[in-house]
């Protein structure tokens, strides 16, 4: 079983080296020369900036001059590399951020293990205790408060963003007139367009003082606002999403249904959405995605204390999220703190990236369920 | 859709019956009105209104509202309407309601009776099972008018009575310290209510059944869209009127009163958009503030756009599709989604070592860069998958090669989309705070003197690199981080500026007023390009 799954692979890799020797057989050798130099160029340029060298700029201007010579007289198969070069780009920055962030909080993963059964097991400790002292002795650096902060805000904001959103998505695809449409789809577009720190001056400035007399607590900021802005915020992501999703069911589907003299509704409500549901959750989901790293908000209406709230369903005070964390210190913060904002960066970049490959999964499940060729 | 197959035989068929139904509705509507006015203090809820305090005249309302409504369900029930009701108000309604007065059975056990605990969680359990099961067995004009209408009547009640006043206050206890007030709680109720029995007023209206199931969902909806828009409205119509008094402060018209630029005297002067922050200004602005914003945009879309499409062209145009564009896919869409603050992360400890180790304008345009990178991608991807392939083939049948045709048919028929997903991403960018707090910027007020100007600063060093721009190198301010330095220097902001809050709302408004601008710019493109598409 195995040896013909590695005789296939190996089957599949002598195919494409045949091809992409025929493909090079096809060139002009001239042509081949100048994009080795460049590949070899850009190889090394980047390794040179990847150690901090500025000696780096030498290799990148033969890479510049090689595809300026090339761009003259070869210009197909130079265009072909630099296209490619800056695909590979592309997934080399996510590489980067990967390897970068991950690094940088190794430190205080190793000085936040706890042994358990005799085994080390690093960063545990941030997990198991619910104490943030940067300051004094003993320094902790727990992650617990601000995950439930994240929890809080993301919670309310779904309860907001996801109903109010979803309907706003059938109102778009499925109700409104024409005319309506063309009046509330870049509303919604603008919605997404405003800065979130507008929202964050806004709530700072206006709600939280209302809130806080409104319920009466000691100080500003409360999760439960918060949640409410970030809510708001997120609803053009659900919007647009869901919408795209209602509509790219098949519209022979929706019309059989009415064929049979049902009203609008009951066609929504019995074919478009049951068709349409895993792309409306991969959109609730990316919108999910959108709060969690919703940052500048957060920063201005919380706290700003690493604490949990007491009781820990206490909407009404807001202490700090993983997002506001990292910008409300990044400041003052230098060696092992500095390190604790990266680990929450770790945690916020690991979880958003698993709800995006998450949805992006669940849509292309859908679209393969609807067999559409789109 | 189906308004096609609806007869004016049926929509005509206006009935007394229906005519008290349309009040209930109208009735929700005042009250929706009212609570919202009251939540944001438009109205004080113990003011006198006709004589009669407010709050006593919600509780009027809300009485009547409930009464109507439970009248008219009973009525259709008993036979004395005509409606066309469904067996059951269906699973969804009786969830709804299961949980409403699940709330509502927890609120009055442990306020009234003073019972905590495991009683309070049974009464409460128990009250919602009942309110589920009256929703769902009966046939649907007793099951959606009867839970909706219950609650209406019981809220009002307790407004008219006094139970609740304009002075009742429910401590939580919490370690905490929160407690609900009635100028929250009152309002917040009454919106519910009027929510829940408009809608059941709007199935009694459409008389049950299928028609009524529409009219209720359609009456939400539609209340939704209309509210999300107004959102909106408010937010920028707020912002402006906040902020244009502080942008206005000092202007001037006439010739030769503004700045000079290329060399010629501008006839308007608005300080706050022309100056920076010194000692010897009578009116304080923001320039290097846009300056900074204005080169962090051209960087981005420098650095981005030329990636983003390069890769969107060898992804559409000659990689075959299969693992490594999916992975591609995959990596564009997870770079979209990742936080602002984590891209912001990532060059403080990549760029920020590469460029001088300082905090640099450079860091800020490339970090922006990453940031609008995948969006450019992705647009510039599905602008150039929507060229139709008949184009490829009639250019290929001609003899061209295929990097011609990409160049002289492909890219020029995708542009449209390109041009606007590029100036919708500029929108984006250019209000991001999160991912420039920790690359690029300095203190909270930058001298006007030290306005960015990256051309002047080009100069040729002789050690490597060899080129140099201090500009580039240095730390700046740009609007977004401006008005967050604007908030948290609080106090401390009087000494520079003669009004503080007028200054930061005129920041607010400016930032919105350039990220909007773009957004203008990006949809009315693709109006003007869709139109021209549909012409041809």
């Amino acid at each position: 079983m195995i040896g013909t799954q590695v005789l296939a692979a190996r089957n599949a890799v002598t195919q494409q080296v045949r091809a992409l020797s025929n493909f090079i057989e096809d060139q002009d050798p001239t042509a081949l020369a100048v994009v080795s130099v460049m590949t070899g160029a850009l190889l090394v340029a980047f390794a040179g900036f990847l150690s901090v060298s500025s000696l780096a700029i030498v290799p990148f201007s033969i890479f510049v001059v090689a595809a300026g010579y090339g761009w003259l007289n070869h210009q197909g198969l130079t265009a072909r590399m630099l296209t490619f070069a800056m695909t590979v780009g592309t997934i080399l920055i996510l590489l980067l951020i990967t390897v970068f962030i991950f690094v940088e909080s190794i430190p205080v993963f190793v000085y936040e293990s706890t042994t358990v059964f005799g085994i080390s097991v690093p960063g545990l400790r941030m997990f198991t205790q619910a104490e943030w002292d940067a300051v004094s002795p003993p320094i902790r650096y727990s992650m617990v408060p601000m995950i439930h902060g994240t929890v809080m805000v993301t919670l309310i904001a779904t309860a907001v963003a996801a109903p109010l959103g979803i309907s706003a998505a059938l109102f778009l695809s499925e109700i409104a007139p024409a005319t309506l449409r063309e009046a509330v789809k870049p509303g919604v577009e603008i919605l997404a367009g405003i800065p979130s720190i507008v929202y964050g001056f806004i709530g700072f400035t206006i709600l939280s003082p209302w809130a806080a007399d409104q319920f009466r607590t000691t100080g500003q900021g409360s999760y439960l606002f918060v949640g409410i802005v970030v809510g708001l915020m997120a609803l053009p992501t659900v919007v647009s999403v869901a919408e795209d999703a209602l509509s790219s069911v098949p519209e022979s589907m929706k019309s059989g249904s009415l064929a049979m003299g049902t009203t609008d509704w009951q066609t929504m409500a019995s074919i478009t959405i049951p068709a349409a549901f895993s792309g409306v959750s991969a959109a609730v989901l990316l919108g999910v995605g959108r709060a969690i790293g919703e940052t500048m908000a957060a920063t201005v209406m919380l706290r700003g204390v690493p604490q949990l709230t007491k009781p820990l369903y206490n909407a009404f005070y807001g202490q700090s999220t993983l997002t506001s964390l990292i910008a409300n210190n990044y400041g003052e913060a230098d060696g092992l703190q500095m390190d604790a904002l990266f680990a929450a960066g770790v945690i916020l970049f690991i979880t958003v990236l698993a709800i995006s490959v998450g949805s992006q999964y669940i849509e292309w499940r859908m679209r393969r369920k609807l067999g559409g060729e789109n | 859709m189906a308004g096609a197959a609806e007869t004016r035989l049926v929509s005509g068929d206006t009935s007394r019956s229906n005519a008290v139904a349309a009040a209930a509705v109208a009735l929700a509507a005042v009250l929706f009105v009212t609570s919202l006015a009251a939540l944001f203090e438009v109205i004080t809820i113990s003011d006198p209104f006709a004589g009669v305090p407010v709050v006593t005249v919600l509780g009027g309302t809300l009485s009547l509202l409930g009464v109507a409504v439970i009248t008219f369900g009973v009525g259709s029930y008993v036979g004395a309407v005509e409606t066309e009701p469904s067996r059951s108000a269906g699973l969804v309604a009786a969830v709804v309601f299961g949980v409403v007065w699940f709330a509502v059975g927890g609120a009055v056990t442990s306020r009234v009776l003073g019972i905590g605990g495991v009683a309070w969680a049974f009464v409460a359990l128990l009250t919602g099972a009942v309110a589920s099961a009256v929703t769902a067995v009966p046939r649907e004009d007793i099951g959606s008018t009867l839970p909706a209408g219950a609650v209406t009547l019981l809220a009002g009640m307790t407004f008219l009575t006094g139970s609740v006043g304009p002075a009742w206050v429910w401590e939580l206890e919490f370690e905490q310290q929160a407690s609900l007030t009635a100028e929250f709680a009152i309002p917040v109720v009454t919106l519910f209510c009027a929510l829940l029995a408009g809608w059941a007023a709007a199935k009694a209206y459409g008389g049950f059944g299928a028609r009524g199931r529409k009219m209720g969902a359609y009456l939400l909806i539609y209340l939704n869209a209309g509210s999300i828009v107004s959102v909106l409205f408010i937010l920028i119509a707020f912002t402006a009127f906040r902020g244009i008094p502080g942008l206005l402060n000092g202007t001037e018209f006439g010739l030769g009163t503004g700045p000079t630029v290329f060399g010629f005297a501008l006839p308007v002067s608005i300080p706050f958009v022309m100056h920076g922050v010194s000692l010897f200004n009578d009116f304080q602005g923001v320039l290097p503030a846009i300056a900074g914003t204005i080169w962090l945009v051209v960087g981005a879309v420098l650095f981005a756009v030329p990636l983003g499409v390069g890769a969107a062209i060898f992804l559409t145009e000659y990689a075959e599709r299969g693992r490594f564009t999916q992975v591609v896919e995959v990596a564009t869409n997870g770079l979209w989604s990742t936080p602002s603050i984590v891209f912001g992360l990532f060059g403080f400890a990549f760029l920020i070592p590469r460029f001088g180790g300082g905090k640099s304008l450079l860091s800020g345009m490339l970090t922006l860069g990453f940031m609008l990178l995948p969006l450019v991608l992705i647009t510039s991807r599905e602008a150039m998958l929507a060229v139709p392939d008949e184009y490829r083939d009639a250019s290929a049948a001609l003899g061209v090669s295929k990097w011609q045709t990409i160049r002289s048919v492909v890219v020029p028929a995708a542009l449209p989309g390109v041009v606007t997903g590029v100036i919708l991403g500029v929108g984006r960018i250019a209000g991001e705070t999160a991912p420039i707090l920790l690359t690029m910027t300095g203190g909270t007020f930058v001298p006007g003197e030290r306005t960015v100007d990256v051309i002047g600063g080009f100069e040729f060093v002789s050690t490597p690199p060899f080129v140099a721009n201090p500009e580039l190198l240095r730390a700046t301010t740009a609007l977004p981080f401006q008005l967050y330095a604007l908030i948290t220097a609080g106090v401390g902001l009087g000494d520079n500026v003669s009004s503080p809050t007028e200054f930061q709302w005129a920041t607010a408004l400016v930032l919105l007023l350039v990220v909007l601008s773009f957004y203008a710019i990006g949809i009315g493109a693709r109006y003007y390009f869709r139109r021209k598409l549909d012409y041809e």
